[in-house]
C-alpha cells in the first residue's frame, strides 16, 4: 500500500472508535430522533431546553447510554493494548490478556463474592484482587526460571487451571440462584456501568494505557533476543516488570467491571498488524482504537438486537472470530 | 337365629377380609404421565420416597409424608431456610444429590426408594437414574404455574396413596385464591399497576410471566416478551426498556438470605440510572417472595395476598398478612407462627414498613 492512503487508513482507524461513539449514541432499544438526542446532550448547557426533555430521555442519555459507551471504549482499548503488549513481550501470537491467569482469578473472586461474601464484599473488588493475585502468583513461581519467557506461559496456564478449579468448586457448592448471578457476570457485559464504576476504572485504564503507549516504542526493542535488547542498552528486567504490571493492571480494572469478555486481546493486535505491519509504534494505537471500536460494535448489538439483552462477550467472539479467519485467509499469515 | 357373639366374630371375620382388598384397592399399581410425557409405572405401595426436586419434596411434606422422605438433596439442605423450619427432620436424612442434580448413585441405590422424584429440567439425568437403579423416576413441576402446581399435588398425592389430603390443600389453595379474585373483582385494566420484576439477584433479569402478579391484580410488564410454552422463563432486558416500560413497581427477589442479597430496596433506590422512575420516586419498590426452586406451597398463597395488599391497599386494608401467613402455614405443614418465622429469617418487617 502506497505510503499517504496508508497513513489515511491509519488516521481513520484512529478516529473510528469516536465515530461509532457518536452513532452508538442513537442506538439502544428506546428509540430517540437525532434532534432530541442532540438536544438532551446539549441540555446542560442550555438550561431552557432541559426542561424540554423528558426525564426518562434524560436518563437514558446520560445515565445509561454515555457512562456505558465510555466504558466500552475504555475496557476494549485495555484488552487490545494488554493483549498486544504481551504478544509482543513473549514473542507469541498465542498469548492473549488474559494468559497470566487474570481472568480465572478474576471469575475466582467473583464467585466468592456473589456466593459466599453476598453484597458485603461487591464483585469488582474481588475480581480485581484475584485478578492480580493470580499474576502475583506466575510471577513469583516462575521468576528463577533458566527460561523466562516459557516459564512465565506455562505458569500462568497452571495458575489459570488452578483458578478454574477453585472455580468449578464455589459453583459445585452455590445455590443456583447465586449461580445466575455469577453465570451473566462470567460472560461479560456492560449493563452495569455506571459514572461511579467509571470514576474508578477509568483512572486506572487510563494511566496505564498512557503508561504502555509512550512505552510503544520501547516494544520494538524489547521484540528483538534478550541479547540484542541488552546489547542496545536497555534494562530489560525492569522494561518487562513495568509491561507485565500495567498490563496486568488495565486487564483486572477491565475485567473487574465488565466481567469476562473474550478474544478482543488476542484478535484485534493480530487484525492490527494484519493491517498496518508489525511496527509497534503502530500496533499499539491502532488496537487501542479497534479494539474500542469492536467492543462498542459489539455492545451496540447485544443491547439493540432483541427486546433482552445478551452478554456482549458472546458477540465479540461471534464478531471477532470470523473476521479473524476471513483477514487470516487473505494475509496467509499473522505473525511476521 | 345367629347368637351375637357369633355373629360378632362373623362381622370381624368379614371386616377383616374386607379390610386388606380395600387397601389394595386403594394402592393398585398405577401408571401415569410425567412432565415429560413419559407414562411411569408407579408401585401399588410407595412407603420409601426420594426426592430430588425441591418444590416436590415440600409437597410431600405438606402432604403428611414427610416420614417416608429416605435422602435430602442438597439445595433443600443447604440453602432453603424456610424447609429448615417447615421440617426439622431434615437434617437427620441423608445426603443424595449436589446442585444441579449430581446424585450419588450408590448411595441411591442403597437407600432403596420406592420411587423418586426428579426435575424435568434434565431429561438423561432422569434416565440414567431410571435405567442404573431400576427405581421409577417420576420427573414433574410446576414450571411456575398455578394450573399445573395443583396438578402436581394431586399427582404425588395419588402416587403417596394421600388423595384426600391433596384434595384438601387443593381446596384451601383455590378458596384463597378465589377470595382474591373476588375482592379485585370489577377493578378496571387500567387499575393494574404495571409491575416489573427483578428476579435472581440480576436488576435487569425478570421473568417474563409470574403467576402471584397477575393473581393479585398486577400486570407484568415483562409479560409476552419470550413466548415461554414450557413454563416461566426469564430475561435479561436492557436498562432502556425498564425505563420504557415506566412500571408503578418493581418487585425484588426477597427469597435470598439478607447477607446474599446483592440487590436491594436501597440499591434500586439510590440507582441514578433509573431514578426518573415513577416506581422509584415513588419508593414503590418491594421485596417478594419468588421463586426458589420454584415454588413452596404455602409462601406462594401468602405471597400472592401480599402483592394484592401492595397493588390494591385499598381492597385488603383490612387484610392481616400475619394472621393469614400463620394460618396457611399451619393448615399447610401443621406448624405454629410458620410465617412468622420465616419472616424472621428473610427480615420481612424492613419489606413494606421499615424503609
Amino acid at each position: 500500500m502506497a505510503a499517504k492512503p496508508r497513513r489515511a487508513l491509519f488516521v481513520f482507524l484512529l478516529v473510528l472508535p469516536l465515530l461509532v461513539f457518536v452513532a452508538s449514541l442513537y442506538v439502544g432499544t428506546s428509540s430517540i430522533s437525532p434532534a432530541v438526542l442532540a438536544k438532551t446532550l446539549l441540555s446542560p448547557f442550555v438550561p431552557s431546553w432541559k426542561a424540554e426533555i423528558p426525564q426518562a430521555i434524560f436518563d437514558i442519555v446520560f445515565a445509561i447510554r454515555l457512562p456505558r459507551l465510555l466504558l466500552a471504549l475504555a475496557v476494549g482499548a485495555a484488552l487490545a493494548v494488554s493483549g498486544a503488549s504481551l504478544q509482543s513481550l513473549f514473542k507469541n501470537p498465542l498469548v492473549n490478556e488474559y494468559i497470566l491467569g487474570i481472568s480465572s482469578g478474576a471469575a475466582f473472586g467473583a464467585s466468592l463474592s456473589f456466593v459466599v461474601f453476598g453484597s458485603r464484599i461487591p464483585p469488582q473488588i474481588l475480581a480485581f484482587a484475584f485478578a492480580v493475585l493470580a499474576v502475583v502468583l506466575v510471577l513469583l513461581i516462575s521468576r528463577r526460571s533458566d527460561s523466562p519467557v516459557v516459564s512465565v506461559l506455562l505458569t500462568g496456564v497452571i495458575v489459570s487451571a488452578f483458578f478454574s478449579a477453585l472455580l468449578s468448586l464455589v459453583e459445585y457448592f452455590a445455590s443456583p440462584y447465586s449461580l445466575q448471578a455469577l453465570f451473566f457476570w462470567l460472560m461479560g457485559n456492560l449493563w452495569k456501568a455506571g459514572w461511579a464504576d467509571l470514576a474508578v476504572s477509568l483512572p486506572v485504564i487510563g494511566a496505564g494505557l498512557a503508561v504502555l503507549l509512550l512505552m510503544r516504542w520501547r516494544f520494538n526493542v524489547l521484540s528483538l533476543s534478550d541479547e540484542e535488547a541488552r546489547s542496545l542498552g536497555v534494562r530489560l528486567r525492569r522494561e518487562k516488570f513495568i509491561v507485565l504490571a500495567t498490563a496486568t493492571l488495565i486487564t483486572a480494572a477491565a475485567t473487574s467491571v465488565a466481567g469476562i469478555i473474550g478474544w478482543i486481546g488476542l484478535i484485534v493486535p493480530h487484525l492490527v498488524r494484519m493491517i498496518g505491519g508489525v511496527d509497534n509504534r503502530r500496533v499499539l494505537p491502532l488496537s487501542a482504537a479497534l479494539g474500542a471500536t469492536v467492543l462498542l460494535i459489539a455492545d451496540d448489538i447485544a443491547r439493540s438486537l432483541a427486546a433482552f439483552e445478551v452478554p456482549v462477550g458472546i458477540f465479540t467472539s461471534l464478531i471477532g472470530i470470523p473476521l479473524f479467519i476471513i483477514l487470516l485467509r487473505r494475509a496467509g499469515k499473522v505473525w511476521r | 337365629m345367629v347368637h351375637r357373639p357369633m355373629r360378632r366374630a362373623f362381622l370381624l371375620l368379614v371386616a377383616a377380609l374386607l379390610v386388606p382388598s380395600f387397601s389394595a384397592f386403594a394402592q393398585t399399581p398405577t401408571t401415569l404421565t410425567d412432565t415429560l410425557g413419559r407414562n411411569i409405572a408407579i408401585p401399588a405401595k410407595v412407603e420409601r420416597v426420594l426426592s430430588l426436586q425441591p418444590e416436590i419434596t415440600r409437597l410431600v411434606v405438606a402432604l403428611g409424608a414427610a416420614d417416608r422422605l429416605v435422602g435430602i438433596d442438597f439445595f433443600l439442605r443447604n440453602h432453603d431456610d424456610l424447609f429448615k423450619v417447615v421440617f426439622p427432620g431434615q437434617a437427620k436424612l441423608p445426603l443424595v444429590s449436589m446442585a444441579n442434580y449430581n446424585v450419588n448413585l450408590e448411595v441411591l441405590a442403597g437407600l432403596a426408594p420406592d420411587v423418586i422424584f426428579g426435575a424435568p429440567e434434565d431429561r438423561n439425568v432422569i434416565e440414567a437414574i431410571e435405567t442404573k437403579t431400576r427405581i421409577p423416576v417420576v420427573a414433574l413441576s410446576s414450571m411456575g404455574r398455578f394450573a399445573r402446581l395443583l396438578e402436581e399435588l394431586r399427582l404425588v398425592g395419588r402416587i403417596l396413596g394421600r388423595e384426600e389430603r391433596a384434595r384438601e390443600l387443593a381446596s384451601g389453595f383455590e378458596a384463597r385464591l378465589s377470595g382474591i379474585r373476588s375482592r379485585l373483582e370489577g377493578l378496571p385494566h387500567s387499575s393494574r399497576p404495571k409491575v416489573f420484576l427483578s428476579f435472581w439477584n440480576v436488576l435487569t433479569n425478570t421473568p417474563v410471566f409470574y403467576e402471584p402478579v397477575n393473581a393479585a391484580g398486577g400486570a407484568n410488564a415483562a409479560e409476552g416478551l419470550l413466548s415461554s410454552y414450557a413454563g416461566t422463563l426469564n430475561a435479561v432486558v436492557p436498562l432502556e426498556k425498564v425505563l420504557v416500560w415506566a412500571p408503578d413497581i418493581i418487585l425484588l427477589h426477597g427469597n435470598y438470605p439478607p447477607p446474599r442479597r446483592e440487590l436491594t430496596v436501597a440499591s434500586v433506590l439510590a440507582d441514578r440510572r433509573i431514578a426518573s422512575l415513577e416506581a422509584v420516586r415513588r419508593r414503590r419498590v418491594y421485596y417478594t417472595f419468588g421463586f426458589w426452586n420454584w415454588w413452596d406451597f404455602a409462601e406462594v398463597q401468602v405471597e400472592t395476598a401480599y402483592l394484592a395488599k401492595i397493588f390494591h391497599p385499598d381492597r385488603f386494608a383490612d387484610l392481616d398478612l400475619t394472621a393469614l401467613g400463620n394460618s396457611v402455614f399451619r393448615e399447610v405443614y401443621g406448624i405454629e407462627n410458620g410465617y412468622s418465622t420465616l419472616c424472621r429469617i428473610l427480615r420481612c418487617e424492613e419489606w413494606v414498613h421499615g424503609r
